[in-house]
């Protein structure tokens, strides 16, 4: 699977690759085709309002971008993790600790805005480097030591907050965080553009440039797809997998700043299961679990159809239950179709 | 779309007004209804945004709802699961305002994170009742009604209970806290520890938290009666944990008081165990669904132009004088 060229604001364009089989290319695009299908499918089965369709709705359109944008930053730094063959389960955790210490900085803590921002963003890179450390200099599985990282996020969250919720109120003065903060939660132009999916997009063009076109980008699919030959080759393999940890850290403290913004509230329990929605929408963006192959473009499109479908259901009334059961058959449907074009390159996993 | 929300308000406006001046009623000061749109024999949809169905609790608020809504023909009610996550409900709440519901019910699973979805829903001209947990604000101003019961009092109860009918000689006590840090765990926690200081001579030796989950409380309260084997009354914050902490007494083959709340019916529920004499007691944590459903039709069938903005339901104490005639109900 060769990169090709990405132009943040057009979506991914081959560059012009020999695509020998189509099977590979349906699969290249296979969340962007997923995300147009279930678009369609949300247009015909939309319920009507005075003849216009309700699912097109800019308002609605509004609400399902937002939605996805915390579970969408994660999944984008949770790209660059898959990639490289590796898995970050602390996320969800991270966010909750975030959101937190966010609160609590404002709050009790006095601090103003740009240093409580700061200091939380640092405090995600140094959770997810030390993972990524302890991952790389103890040859552990990641799984094992986000997973670790995952309790100890939670423990961390309810110390620091007391095993208190804490709400963020707006003003001037101690105890009041500063009003500027609230932006998160509201939309831009006229009322349109919710700012959390602004902060989710130009995240996600950022990621998108950094994964496909630097040359840290290359070192990322060269140690998911071969990691020994990286290293003979002069990869920086160790640096590499601990800055994979790195920005999934800085992602999950990003978001939880997202979600003490548009929420007004820090809660050591927020943000469980978001790992879990992330890396669903990683595999169904075209990344493989085993390495060395995937695109950011596909991890917005796979977030966002997450997103679209969920709202499709309930502007139905339909149960959640469908939901989930259809959100396991396309994780499912994404994984197959991977495994087939992986089988036919002879790649043999 | 505020433009847009801002012209179809000040249209809104304009017409109550015009409807306001057309308006031949028996009072002399006609106020404007809650609902323009309201009438005897109009559809409603009403939706409900709930915060966790996995909760068997708030299951049974949904089956209560679900019949009440039934009895009227005009309502067809949707509910959209929360599964627990402020995200996830806030965005149901914004997909019902797009679908423009004629009524929003809502249990917010937290106070501040649904404070400004249920404050779109008041500016979209959608009346809000909120259900047994409140946003932040005032009823009657940020939202329409308050209908639901009170944590703190009904373990309050549960601890003035505790401390006159079960221990009035005193002793040992231990709590089952539910999800640490979420607002019910904390109200009645506080609520229960209030309750028993009313009698000096009890202490509460234990706290844990056991997240609502049977099979937690069930580990916790081992680990309790093994650091305190004289625990003479635990009180579980619900019914689940307290099925939880039956099986950890009978374990250890411990007498143990046990007091749930919630209340539920059904054979697995609150009410059959303490007519079963497995509890001391529980207390009921009312569901507010008839009282909802009244007021809606209020709002939407009578045309009302104000309601009760907080409706506090009651507290029932179950216990074995009672529970087995409300068991066969």
């Amino acid at each position: 699977m060769s990169e090709g060229k990405i132009s943040a604001a057009s979506g991914p364009v081959a560059a012009a690759p020999v695509h020998r089989d189509p099977l590979a290319l349906i699969v290249r695009f296979q969340s962007l085709i997923g995300l147009v299908l279930v678009a369609i499918g949300g247009i015909i089965f939309s319920p009507r309002r005075h003849g216009a369709i309700l699912f097109l709705d800019p308002d609605n359109i509004a609400n399902i971008v937002r939605a996805v944008s915390e579970t969408g930053i994660i999944a984008i730094g949770m790209t660059f993790v898959i990639i490289t063959a590796g898995i970050d389960l602390s996320v969800g955790a991270v966010l909750g600790l975030s959101s937190v210490v966010t609160a609590t900085m404002m709050i009790s803590g006095g601090f103003g805005l740009i240093p409580t921002i700061l200091a939380v963003l640092i405090m995600g890179i140094v959770f997810g480097t030390i993972q990524g450390a302890i991952s790389s200099r103890f040859r552990l599985e990641p799984f094992i030591v986000t997973l670790a990282g995952l309790q100890a996020a939670r423990g961390l969250a309810l110390v620091v907050s007391g095993n208190q919720y804490i709400n963020i109120s707006y003003g001037d003065g101690l105890g009041l965080a500063p009003p500027v903060f609230a932006v998160l939660g509201e939309r831009l132009f006229h009322n349109t553009v919710p700012v959390a999916t602004i902060v989710f997009i130009v995240f996600a063009a950022i990621a998108t440039i950094v994964l496909n076109t630097t040359r840290f980008g290359r070192y990322v699919f060269a140690v998911g797809g071969n990691e020994r030959a990286a290293r003979i080759s002069g990869v920086p393999v160790s640096m590499v997998k601990i800055s994979v940890y790195a920005i999934t850290g800085f992602a999950a403290a990003l978001a939880g700043i997202v979600h003490a913004g548009q929420f007004n509230f820090g809660s050591a329990n927020d943000g469980m299961g978001y790992e879990l929605t992330a890396i669903a929408a990683v595999v169904i963006g075209g990344t493989s679990l085993f390495g060395g192959a995937g695109s950011m473009v596909g991890t917005v499109a796979g977030t966002i159809m997450l997103g679209a479908l969920a709202n499709i259901l309930q502007l139905n009334n339909i149960t959640p239950a469908m939901q989930l059961l259809a959100t396991a058959a396309i994780i499912v449907l994404a994984a197959v179709l991977q495994s087939l074009v992986r089988r036919r390159e002879g790649l043999g996993r | 779309m505020k433009t847009m929300k801002r012209g179809s308000r000040r249209v809104l406006h304009a017409a109550l007004l015009a409807g306001a001046g057309l308006c031949i009623a028996g009072t002399a000061q006609a106020a404007d209804p809650l609902v323009k749109a309201c009438s005897k024999d109009g559809q409603f949809i009403i939706g409900f945004s709930q915060a966790n169905n996995a909760e068997p609790y708030r299951q049974h608020v949904n089956d209560e709802l679900t019949a009440a809504a039934k009895e009227v023909p005009g309502f067809t009610l949707q509910i959209a699961d929360g599964a627990g996550n402020v995200n996830t409900q806030t965005s149901q709440v914004d997909n019902f305002i797009t679908q423009k519901v004629d009524l929003l019910l809502i249990s917010p699973f937290e106070a501040a994170p649904l404070t400004p979805a249920v404050k779109r829903a008041m500016d979209a001209g959608i009346p809000v009742i909120e259900l047994d947990r409140k946003t932040v604000g005032d009823p009657g101003k940020d939202y329409t009604a308050f209908i639901g019961g009170d944590n703190y009092k009904i373990a309050l109860e549960a601890g003035k209970y505790t401390a006159k009918t079960l221990l009035p000689d005193g002793g040992e006590a231990a709590v089952l806290e539910g999800l640490p840090s979420s607002t019910p765990a904390v109200e009645r926690l506080n609520g229960f520890k209030d309750g028993v200081k009313v009698n000096a001579k009890i202490q509460v030796v234990a706290e844990q938290a056991a997240d609502w989950v049977p099979d937690k409380a069930q580990t916790a309260f081992s680990a309790m009666l093994q650091a305190h084997p004289d625990i003479k009354v635990l009180y579980a914050s619900n019914d689940m944990m307290a099925a939880g902490a039956l099986l950890a007494a009978k374990g250890a083959g411990k007498e143990v008081k046990i007091i749930g709340t919630d209340g539920l019916p059904g054979p697995a529920g609150g009410i059959e165990a303490v007519a079963k004499g497995d509890w001391a007691a529980t207390f009921t944590y009312p569901t507010g669904a008839k009282e909802a459903i009244e007021m809606s039709k209020k709002i939407l069938l009578d045309c009302a132009s104000s309601v009760d903005t907080t409706v506090t339901v009651d507290t029932t104490a179950i216990t074995p004088e009672n529970a087995k005639q409300l068991s066969g109900k």
